[in-house]
């Protein structure tokens, strides 16, 4: 958000499962799919991490009527997209919490309040957490979701989280982890390693 | 990069010190199944190594890689295996979803408050984590090497650790050693003859069809190896001969010759050559006959050119036909060209040999240009083993009586086995009697042989101790472990052993199956045996010589 920088919007509603966020207008690299976002809960007493499954902009009447028009001004256009009455929403899967500055790879025990600041996880925030596969399980069984998608774009975000000649290799026991879960399914493991294949070319 | 460091990023880290797996499945009977460390490469395994299971309750189990197989967890995989261009792809799949797993063959097991080996009872528990033996362990197995251990070569890759044969329980029980033509069975028998003629648990009495234990032998690059009688100068060792010319030809020294005189020959020595001479039963049964009515001589008279009133006599009467008198006869010609054997009483070698024997002296009988001739070979190996074996039951029946001293246990040495062992006359020959009744008059054999799958099942399951090279004929491998319980996963060892100087020991002499390189038959084993050569063989003249006369 232009006057912080640390937040990417506040929450508008939750639930143990993931929260929803919503600003004004979208920076180009905050909120997109597959970033790793905490957002305090329990009264500051812990932090619900999340990663950005979607990202949502509704429309509206006037919005409707300005994509009708012949020819809309530069004028117009702009205060459409970047001065927005109705608020961009985002989606964040609940992947784990932290308490007490130890990670837990489980649902929070209670979901942000609404308007509770969404930020960012830090790098080495992001390092830490991705340290340990297990909030992997927590991906894979979501439903309704694009789960391969979106584990494979958090898994290269964790990946360019690690200096570059630790990325292979995270990428790779990352891959086998997955593996083992997905095993079962070898047509979808075949495309998510090849999603996973095409990160690790990318973030190397 | 060094080419070692390239070479262990490609391949995983080295065995040692590496967890190399855990326990997964198995049982008592088959077996434990253990999949490997991910980050270790199966292609740095082998089978016949040694693994130790750390058991979880303390426990230690010793046990043998009888096996090594790929797995996978979805068995879908074969048919739709996953992009191989794609090195990330392939890697990701080569851990957790395709991997390696390892057969274990457990034999030994240690507890945790109690430091001695016991045979194997029971198995460990799910997961338990397998590391590969450390020299240390297997040194533990196989003990020090003293007056009645022996060593006889090293477990594979593990070059400092020695592989020592109980002799007692050796020649306690009948042995074998078993492998194709040129896997060095010669080498093994001379090397396993040295250590039970050295520690003087028994004597030996070597039917040496091919001259190779008595005097030197040169293998195929002509290099030359001392025979026993070299390496014991002491008069540990005898040589007798069947063909002094051949044996002086060698420049072998020999102690005697042995003629064997046809008046000694009974139809019972000729009955076991039936198959090679071409002997029906109706002849077989004519020998007998023949014996009791022409007395003493009777092979000399079978054998005489001129008509001889006597066999005439014998088919007037009616209980022998002309024609089947006429086969034995043209048989018996088979005698005639065996140069040892002689006309009349022959000489006191039988004594000789026996004397010999009991008194602690092995001896290697030699064949010369009769070890081609397989006839001459059981005839002779028959003959002498037959009336050694009735004085050492007369000798130990006097010794139970208290009237005699136990007479020194006697290893009786045969080559070509199976002509000897063969289902269809091992119940009623004198070997098949030897290897069945073990040790109850002392006498064992030591049995050397190509083809086991030839020999009588009940004998195979008396060996107490199988040296085995190189076998791949899947009948001979089942005859080597038959009677041998918990060792049927070895056949994979043993068809996969080296050609040369590889083999697998197991049985009564080893406290589990091993599988080793085998000691080299060179100066320095000669040197073990306390053969002394070259500079140090001066030395120990000068150190002799100023001994008995000074400085």
């Amino acid at each position: 958000m232009a006057g912080d920088p640390t937040l990417i919007g506040r929450v508008t509603r939750s639930s143990t499962l993931g929260f929803v966020g919503a600003l004004k207008s979208p920076e180009p690299e905050i909120p997109v799919f597959g970033m790793f976002c905490k957002c305090e809960a329990q009264r500051g007493k812990s932090d619900v991490l999340g990663v950005i499954y979607n990202i949502n902009i509704e429309d509206d009447d006037l919005t409707r009527q300005i994509a009708a028009a012949e020819r809309p001004t530069e004028e117009e256009l702009a205060d459409q997209q970047y001065v927005r009455q109705i608020p961009i929403e985002f989606e964040a899967l609940a992947v784990g919490y932290r308490l007490t500055e130890a990670y837990f790879y489980t649902l929070p025990p209670q979901p942000p309040l609404a308007l509770a600041p969404i930020r960012p996880m830090k790098s080495d925030e992001i390092v830490q957490f991705t340290n340990q596969f297990e909030f992997i399980p927590l991906i894979l069984s979501a439903s309704n979701l694009p789960v391969d998608a979106l584990l494979a774009a958090c898994l290269r975000k964790a990946s360019v989280a690690r200096p570059r000649q630790e990325r292979q290799n995270f990428l790779l026991e990352a891959g086998r982890y997955c593996a083992k879960l997905l095993s079962h399914d070898l047509p979808r493991m075949d495309s998510f390693l090849r999603i996973l294949c095409f990160e690790e070319k990318s973030a190397i | 990069m060094s080419e070692e460091s390239t070479l262990d990023e490609f391949l995983g880290p080295k065995l040692t010190n590496t967890q190399m797996g855990i326990v997964v499945g198995g049982s008592l009977s088959s077996g434990l199944e253990v999949k490997i460390n991910s980050k270790l490469s199966i292609e740095r395994l082998a089978v016949g190594r040694y693994v130790v299971v750390e058991g979880r309750s303390g426990r230690r189990f010793f046990g043998l890689i009888t096996d090594i197989s790929l797995g996978s967890i979805n068995p879908d995989m074969q048919r739709r295996p996953p992009d191989s261009s794609e090195e990330f792809v392939t890697q990701v799949y080569s851990s957790e979803v395709a991997f390696g797993s390892i057969h274990v063959s457990p034999m030994l097991m240690i507890d945790e408050d109690d430091d001695e080996l016991r045979p194997i009872k029971t198995i460990p528990t799910h997961f338990s984590p397998v590391v590969e033996a450390s020299a240390a362990d297997v040194a533990r197995v196989f003990g020090e090497e003293d007056e009645t251990h022996f060593y006889v070569g090293t477990p594979l890759e593990m070059e400092t650790v020695q592989v020592n044969l109980d002799l007692s329980r050796f020649v306690e029980r009948s042995s074998g050693i078993f492998g194709k033509s040129g896997t060095g069975k010669s080498f093994i028998t001379r090397t396993v003859l040295s250590g039970v003629i050295k520690s003087r648990l028994a004597s030996a009495l070597i039917f040496d069809m091919h001259n190779d234990y008595g005097w030197s032998v040169r293998d195929e690059t002509g290099r030359e190896f001392k025979g026993l009688r070299q390496l014991f100068t002491d008069g540990r060792v005898s040589v007798v001969t069947l063909d002094e010319d051949t044996s002086r030809a060698r420049g072998s020294k020999i102690d005697r010759v042995l003629k064997i005189g046809y008046g000694q020959i009974q139809p019972e020595d000729v009955e076991m050559l039936s198959g090679l001479l071409g002997l029906s039963d109706v002849q077989v049964g004519a020998l007998y006959y023949l014996r009791r009515r022409l007395g003493k001589d009777w092979i000399s008279k079978l054998l005489q050119e001129d008509d001889s009133s006597e066999l005439q006599g014998l088919l007037e009467d009616g209980r022998i036909i002309a024609g089947t008198l006429g086969a034995i006869q043209r048989k018996f010609e088979f005698f005639r060209r065996m140069d040892f054997l002689v006309p009349g009483e022959g000489d006191d070698a039988l004594e000789d040999i026996f004397r010999r024997l009991t008194s602690g002296t092995s001896v290697v009988l030699e064949f010369g240009r009769f070890g081609d001739t397989l006839a001459a070979y059981v005839l002779v190996a028959n003959y002498l083993t037959r009336r050694i074996h009735r004085r050492y039951v007369h000798m130990k029946n006097k010794a139970a009586g208290g009237k005699e001293e136990q007479p020194k246990p006697l290893v009786i040495v045969i080559e070509e086995a199976h002509k000897f062992l063969d289902p269809t006359i091992a119940s009623h020959t004198i070997f098949g009697n030897i290897a069945r009744e073990l040790r109850k008059y002392n006498v064992t054999l030591l049995i050397v042989d190509q083809r086991p799958s030839a020999i009588d099942d009940e004998v195979m399951s008396q060996i107490g101790t199988r040296v085995t090279c190189l076998l791949d004929n899947e009948a001979d491998i089942r005859a080597v472990f038959s009677g041998v319980s918990g060792v049927s996963a070895l056949r994979e060892v043993l068809a996969r052993l080296d050609t040369r100087q590889q083999a697998i020991i197991l049985g009564h002499a080893v406290p589990m199956p091993v599988v080793v390189r085998t000691r080299d038959y060179d100066e320095n084993f000669y040197a073990s045996i306390g053969v002394l050569e070259g500079n140090a063989l001066r030395d120990g003249a000068i150190q002799g010589s100023e001994t008995l006369f000074g400085d």
